[in-house]
């Protein structure tokens, strides 16, 4: 754990270096002294989005590999315990128009005990704000909708809508996910309105290597929110790897420092791009 | 006496302004202001005898479609500026006002003019403030189908420069104009309302929301009226900031005689067309294909952002006919001559050979790339010293993923290796596109003393240092 607080702090994220080391330092403190997860998660597809949306005529496959050397080790609420549950999820993203895309997810999970289980399914829309409207940062709206088993989620029907702005400035890259979350079937039925934020901060190194980092919360209800003993927040050291335009790699390691959150998670995003129909040159 | 002749036509040669030492783009444009303020007044202009022309550099609003209208700046009120009909070797005077926000200059692109009248602020004219006005004194040469335009930067204001509507027509008749044809037509292409997207391999380019020949979409503007049995000349212009264009006139073809207002040895048929930024086509078309046609960009996605006219025989009339090429098809060597020069020009001297490797720099996902000539970008390069009548060879390499339309200011060049055809002789141009991993080698005899840019005509490459200056000895 120390190592890896070390290894955060030697980014060079120049005006945040500072309150980063303070942050950092709080979130090791957390982790070190926590010891109960409250709430089931959902480490299946870790991903911080950005604006664009995947063009027409074309298809987006990405495997989400998420594994969680030290998560949740108990038996809550029927739910299994993530600690070194393998999370395989299928992502494919169909370019609707130069402005949407529909996603559909198919989650799985393999654990000694439980073998290869299939989690769920999720659908997702997406539109954003076209290109013509010049405006001076990307913006997109996404909404999830899916069932998960109970026994990797005792809130089987969720809905989510993900607001997400971003913006590439020289070499930096920001991007925010301010997502709310409601589910539809399960215990937290009543709860009402989740404020789930995602949030990513990159640096382009070389045109093919970039590096950041990307933060992952559930605070809980909205204008109730959590202790944060009882909130999820990870944090991911990233890697981007461009090295073509059809393929995405994604690679992080991340840690919970708060009791509800799984201590460690490694995850990569693998993905890659297909396009259909007559591709003229001429078109 | 070769090497005197130009040095005594330069003479005759001015803009009334002050020269500039030439400083780096961006700072040119700052200082310029000051410098150009003293000089460049509207008092001595008053003085001045009526010009031949004048051009008023001015806000204007291009009205492209019934729905859709560009706020841009124009010559003389209109897109593109008035045609300049000039006489080879007949000196004129064309007076410039500037009533634009910006300071502003008209480069003289493909004629051989003296570096303080040529219009391009690197090689010492002098920048025109705004208010100012500027006095352009030359004697036009060569002959054949030019384009007048300003020279500035843009950077990443995509409504400045080159993005606007500055351009024009400027046609140097010679003495013994051909005339073998019934009609002529001049049509300028150009896009509008670009925005700096990504593009997959992680560079910026700009998108275009509008393209449009005449300063009109298609449909809009007037048809080319034209008669059954008529020869027509089309002289057809690039004017487009970044974008390359192929347009094809459904159910006829192109007999392409000249590029770059240059007569080609080796005239062909051709069903399209391909323009870089800055280039020029000459061709003849036969109308014997009575009806309504499109004449319009190749490429489905562009050709619906509005570039295509309509071409209508007389008493014909209905919807405009348009068949879909599938490929893009385009050589310049299909056009070279066919055998060799008994004796080149210089034989009596050898070619020195100057190899320019043009490379981007990454400068991040959200930023352009800088553009290298041999490592160096504008305005920290090294200036190569030419010797006056030498013959050059300028080997373009391209190891880059764009394609680089490459000016020479003040000369003309000779296209000498091609992909695919290694020795070219007779097609002589003053742009060149050299595409992505590709070599082209031109050749050009130093024969126009003083400063010469050289520069990709591609805008954004141009403002992040795709530019490099020739000195004479």
């Amino acid at each position: 754990m120390k190592v890896s607080c070390c290894f955060f702090i030697t980014l060079d994220v120049s005006n945040f270096k500072v309150n980063m080391r303070r942050i950092l330092f709080l979130l090791c403190l957390f982790t070190l002294f926590s010891e109960h997860a409250l709430h089931a998660q959902g480490n299946y597809e870790i991903q911080v989005y950005g604006a664009d949306t995947e063009p027409p005529k074309s298809l987006m496959v990405e495997i989400h590999s998420n594994f969680t050397p030290d998560g949740q080790k108990k038996l809550i609420g029927g739910v299994y315990p993530t600690n070194h549950q393998e999370h395989e999820t299928l992502e494919l993203t169909e370019g609707l128009t130069s402005w949407s895309e529909v996603g559909f997810y198919v989650f799985t999970s393999e654990q000694d005990g439980h073998g290869v289980q299939w989690v769920g399914d999720h659908i997702r829309p997406r539109i954003r704000v076209p290109d013509s409207w010049h405006w001076p940062v990307g913006v997109s709206l996404s909404s999830e909708i899916g069932y998960q088993r109970a026994p990797y989620s005792p809130d089987t029907w969720t809905w989510e809508i993900r607001p997400i702005v971003d913006k590439a400035v020289g070499r930096w890259y920001f991007a925010v996910n301010p997502a709310l979350e409601r589910t539809l079937h399960g215990p937290d039925v009543k709860q009402g309105i989740g404020f789930a934020p995602g949030a990513k901060i990159g640096y382009d190194f070389t045109k093919v290597v970039s590096g950041g980092l990307e933060y992952y919360a559930d605070y809980g209800r909205l204008g109730d929110f959590y202790s944060l003993h009882d909130q999820q927040q990870q944090i991911f050291l990233v890697t981007d790897l461009n090295v073509s335009p059809k393929w995405e790699i994604n690679v992080g390691v991340g840690i919970g420092p708060t009791a509800a959150t799984d201590h460690w998670i490694v995850k990569g995003i693998l993905g890659r791009h297909f396009s259909w129909g007559k591709q003229s040159q001429t078109d | 006496m070769a090497q005197k002749t130009p040095a005594a036509k330069f003479a005759a040669d001015t803009v009334r302004c002050y020269r500039q030492s030439v400083l780096t783009r961006r700072s040119l444009l700052k200082l310029g202001s000051l410098a150009a303020a003293s000089a460049v007044v509207p008092r001595p202009a008053r003085s001045l005898d009526k010009a031949d022309y004048s051009l008023e550099i001015a806000p204007y609003t291009l009205e492209i479609s019934a729905r859709h209208s560009i706020k841009t700046t124009a010559y003389n009120g209109q897109v593109p500026g008035p045609l300049l009909r000039l006489r080879e070797g007949k000196p004129v005077t064309i007076d410039v006002t500037n009533h634009s926000e910006n300071e502003e200059l008209v480069h003289w692109h493909g004629l051989f003019l003296p570096p303080n009248v040529d219009g391009a602020m690197e090689e010492g004219t002098a920048m025109i403030p705004p208010g100012g006005h500027a006095r352009y004194t030359f004697t036009p040469a060569p002959s054949g189908f030019r384009w007048y335009h300003t020279h500035t930067f843009a950077g990443e204001d995509l409504k400045k420069s080159t993005y606007t509507g500055q351009h024009g027509f400027l046609m140097i008749d010679s003495a013994a104009n051909p005339g073998q044809y019934d009609q002529e037509f001049f049509l300028a292409l150009h896009d509008w309302e670009g925005e700096m997207t990504g593009s997959g391999d992680g560079s910026m380019n700009p998108e275009y929301r509008f393209a449009t020949i005449n300063g009109k979409t298609l449909g809009f503007g007037e048809p080319l009226r034209v008669q059954a049995g008529q020869r027509i000349l089309l002289h057809i212009l690039n004017s487009s900031a970044t974008e390359q264009h192929w347009l094809a006139l459904t159910g006829h073809q192109f007999r392409v005689i000249a590029l770059d207002g240059n007569p080609v040895p080796n005239p062909q048929l051709v069903s399209m067309l391909r323009l870089a930024p800055a280039e020029r086509i000459c061709a003849v078309v036969e109308m014997n294909n009575p009806g309504v046609w499109v004449l319009g960009e190749v490429r489905k996605h562009v050709q619906a952002t509005g570039m295509g006219i309509v071409v209508e025989y007389a008493n014909r009339n209905g919807k405009a006919a348009w068949q879909q090429p599938e490929k893009l098809m385009w050589n310049y060597g299909q056009f070279a001559a066919t055998t060799a020069p008994s004796a080149a020009p210089s034989a009596a001297k050898p070619v020195i050979e100057f190899p320019m490797v043009f490379e981007s720099r990454f400068a991040g996902h959200g930023a352009p790339d800088h553009w290298t000539i041999n490592g160096k970008s504008w305005p920290n390069v090294e200036s190569p010293l030419l010797q006056t009548g030498q013959r050059y060879r300028l080997i373009f390499k391209n190891p880059s993923t764009d394609d680089h339309p490459v000016h020479l200011h003040r000369h003309t060049f000779e296209l000498r290796s091609l992909p695919g055809k290694p020795n070219t002789h007779g097609i002589l141009k003053d742009v060149v596109l050299v595409e992505a991993n590709a070599e082209v080698h031109v050749e050009f005899t130093a024969d126009h003393p003083g400063p010469t840019l050289f520069h990709c005509h591609q805008q954004n490459h141009m403002d992040e240092g795709f530019m490099l200056l020739f000195h004479y000895a």
